[in-house]
């Protein structure tokens, strides 16, 4: 192998995010876009079974491991991180370009590891890098979610490292390997730790907090990396663990059921990630080949097109510096490029036919009906009924087509927007309509075709009366100036009553303990001054003279010398 | 919606009716739905309406708070 080869293709992004920053400034936004292209073509050209190892202490460190599963979980992250370059080509802000190639480089360093080490390395940079695309929108919003953000993946990473070292310390072993359901505290831990990434509620509030606060090009990362790297690690470490599959239905109906209740749009598709990821989850459940296709075939999809509709609810905040239903409608005329590309998305995520999700949301519901979870499969139906009523109905009638309450003039957006939306939609059609140059690349032989007369049937019937039911009851989802709470209320509106007994407890004890001291060095100092204090009230506050208190020192001592002496005597009579 | 909509999708669904009772009519069935006729128009119409139903029910109860709810504290 030749010594210039032996770089883990997360390597090329990191070097990016240090290399822009002394570019000059024009430059930088094009010089971008060459990072992730050379990430994916390194990948493409790697061969199954590549390893790159070193030694680390006493433990040998795998910093890449090349499969056709981490391969197609490669490819896909560098291709959005090329569409994301050209969708931000117009944002000169070097830190968000920085930030977006160390996340987009700790995603690829979380999928070629082969070690818990070097895993939980590129899961905390991924933590640290996505938080500056939150905090980069510069508001007393974007800056409280953000903490909040950062602060929760630190306890998500902390789960995950105790989890780690537990299982070091049974087993010795640092490798990443398939975890055996066997009740073990390390591999609850690392489940924990790995689903709160995935967003797996209650550990999701995060994502629907954060990702509509963050920049307009910043949350086209975010919704692609995060989630989907840590599902890869559910697939490797979990697969076939039952309880995925309960945990990926609910989920798949709790997103379902918050984006009724979103008002902002970008928050509306923040739930229909944590839905979306449902399916995937429930896939890793079930284990099996076709199960851990589909998984892979709906990351793959779902990640072009939620970066897709992210676009389009970023032009429109860019455009309108609007993001909530009841602030927004009757725009459809002024911006169709943007409505029509973000609707090939919506198209996508809702399953229609010769969309890449039709093709890959189909393959994990069918993998749960032959592994007979006859009512996962109906459920996750069900969710895909509410995938199309939120993002392809609610969210584009209430952005677009309603009428405002007042004209809303949008300004016009750079080109570079709508080519990046043209690029993730092109790739939505493509799989979609050749759904074999997604499902070669697959980590198992596919066994399954989407396009039969069964299928199409069921999904024409479901989109149809999903859209006639939606009409007929479309008031109902009129936004409403309201917040929907979530799991996240309990650390936001309890954060009063944790501050109360755990910060302001502590210190009134603090405060009291240092009262005290001071009162006690006074008494010294005082002491110091004058020794006569101690004795006579008259005598404190005042300094010690020699010739004014001569005669009463003299008395005080001689006193003490005579009740020592008598003292002494007593004891030798006795 | 104009009369043309709603004939499209008049249409649309006669289509995957025919497909249903006559291309399908031997179609192995997998599952206890599968028997029921039209199912997935039941699932796609009684589903919809039950996701806005429960999901706005469950935001009147106690989901949904003013937007100020978190700074008012």
């Amino acid at each position: 192998m030749p010594v210039e080869m032996m770089i883990p293709p997360a390597l090329y992004m990191i070097a990016g995010a240090f290399i822009l920053p002394i570019l000059p400034k024009n430059l930088r936004a094009g010089i971008f876009i060459l990072f992730p292209m050379i990430a994916l073509a390194a990948i493409w050209s790697l061969p199954d079974g590549y390893l790159i190892k070193t030694t680390f202490v006493n433990y040998e460190l795998i910093l890449c491991e090349v499969s056709r599963l981490t391969r197609i979980f490669g490819i896909i992250f560098s291709l959005i991180a090329v569409i994301g370059g050209v969708y931000s080509y117009h944002q000169k802000e070097v830190g968000q370009q920085s930030a977006a190639l160390l996340y987009a480089g700790g995603a690829l360093g979380v999928t070629f590891a082969g070690d818990y080490f070097t895993l939980f390395i590129f899961w905390e940079l991924m933590a640290v890098a996505s938080t500056y695309l939150v905090w980069a929108r510069r508001n007393k919003e974007a800056e409280k979610a953000g903490m909040r953000y950062l602060l929760v993946h630190l306890f998500g990473g902390s789960l995950l490292l105790t989890g780690i070292l537990i299982h070091v310390g049974h087993t010795g072993s640092i490798l990443i390997t398939r975890l055996i359901p066997d009740g073990s505290v390390s591999s609850w831990l690392i489940l924990a730790g790995v689903a709160l990434n995935t967003a797996i509620p209650p550990l999701h509030a995060w994502l629907a907090d954060a990702y509509p606060k963050a920049t307009v090009t910043g949350a086209v990362f975010l919704s692609a990396f995060t989630t989907k790297s840590a599902v890869l690690i559910l697939i490797k470490i979990f697969s076939g663990w039952e309880v995925l599959i309960f945990l990926g239905v609910m989920m798949a109906l709790y997103g379902v059921v918050y984006a009724v209740l979103a008002n902002d749009i970008r928050e509306i598709l923040a739930y229909h990630i944590i839905s979306q990821v449902g399916y995937m989850v429930a896939g890793v459940g079930i284990g099996t080949e076709m199960a851990i296709n589909g998984t892979t075939a709906h990351a793959f999809s779902h990640i072009l097109y939620k970066a897709l509709l992210f676009m389009g609810a970023g032009v429109v905040l860019q455009t309108t510096g609007r993001s909530k239903l009841t602030e927004l409608g009757g725009i459809a005329k002024k911006q169709p490029v943007t409505l029509w590309l973000y609707m090939i998305g919506a198209f996508s995520i809702s399953g229609f036919p010769l969309f890449n999700g039709f093709i890959s949301k189909s393959m994990v519901v069918a993998a749960a009906g032959d592994a007979h979870f006859d009512t996962a499969m109906l459920l996750l139906l069900l969710a895909s009924v509410g995938t199309f009523l939120h993002t392809g109905l609610k969210l584009p009638y209430f952005t677009w087509w309603n009428k405002s309450k007042e004209e809303i003039i949008p300004t016009k957006p750079p080109l570079n927007m709508h080519v990046g939306m043209a690029m993730a939609a092109f790739f939505c059609i493509m799989f979609g309509v050749y759904p074999s140059l997604l499902y070669n690349y697959l980590p198992f032989a596919v066994n399954y075709e989407p396009y039969t007369l069964y299928h199409l049937t069921e999904s024409v019937q479901i989109l149809t009366f999903t859209f006639i039911a939606f009409w007929l009851l479309r008031i109902k989802l009129a936004g409403e100036p309201t917040i929907a709470i979530d799991t996240d209320w309990f650390y936001r509106r309890t954060a009063k009553l944790v501050e109360r007994v755990f910060v302001d407890s502590v210190n009134s004890v603090f405060d009291y303990t240092e009262k005290i001291s001071i009162r006690v060095v006074e008494c010294f100092v005082q002491f110091g001054r004058n020794p006569l204090a101690i004795f006579f009230e008259e005598e404190r506050g005042t300094d010690y003279h020699a010739d004014q208190h001569r005669a009463s020192t003299q008395l005080l001592t001689v006193l003490i010398v005579l009740s020592f002496v008598l003292f002494a005597l007593v004891s030798l009579i006795i | 919606m104009t009369k043309l909509h709603w004939i499209i999708l008049g249409v649309i669904t006669l289509t995957s009716l025919v497909a249903e009772f006559v291309f399908l009519a031997d179609y192995p069935n997998k599952h206890w739905w599968s028997y029921i006729p039209a199912f997935y128009i039941i699932w796609g119409f009684i589903g919809c309406v039950g996701i806005i139903y429960i999901s706005k029910w469950l935001g009147k109860m106690f989901l949904q708070k003013k937007e100020d709810y978190y700074d008012a504290g």
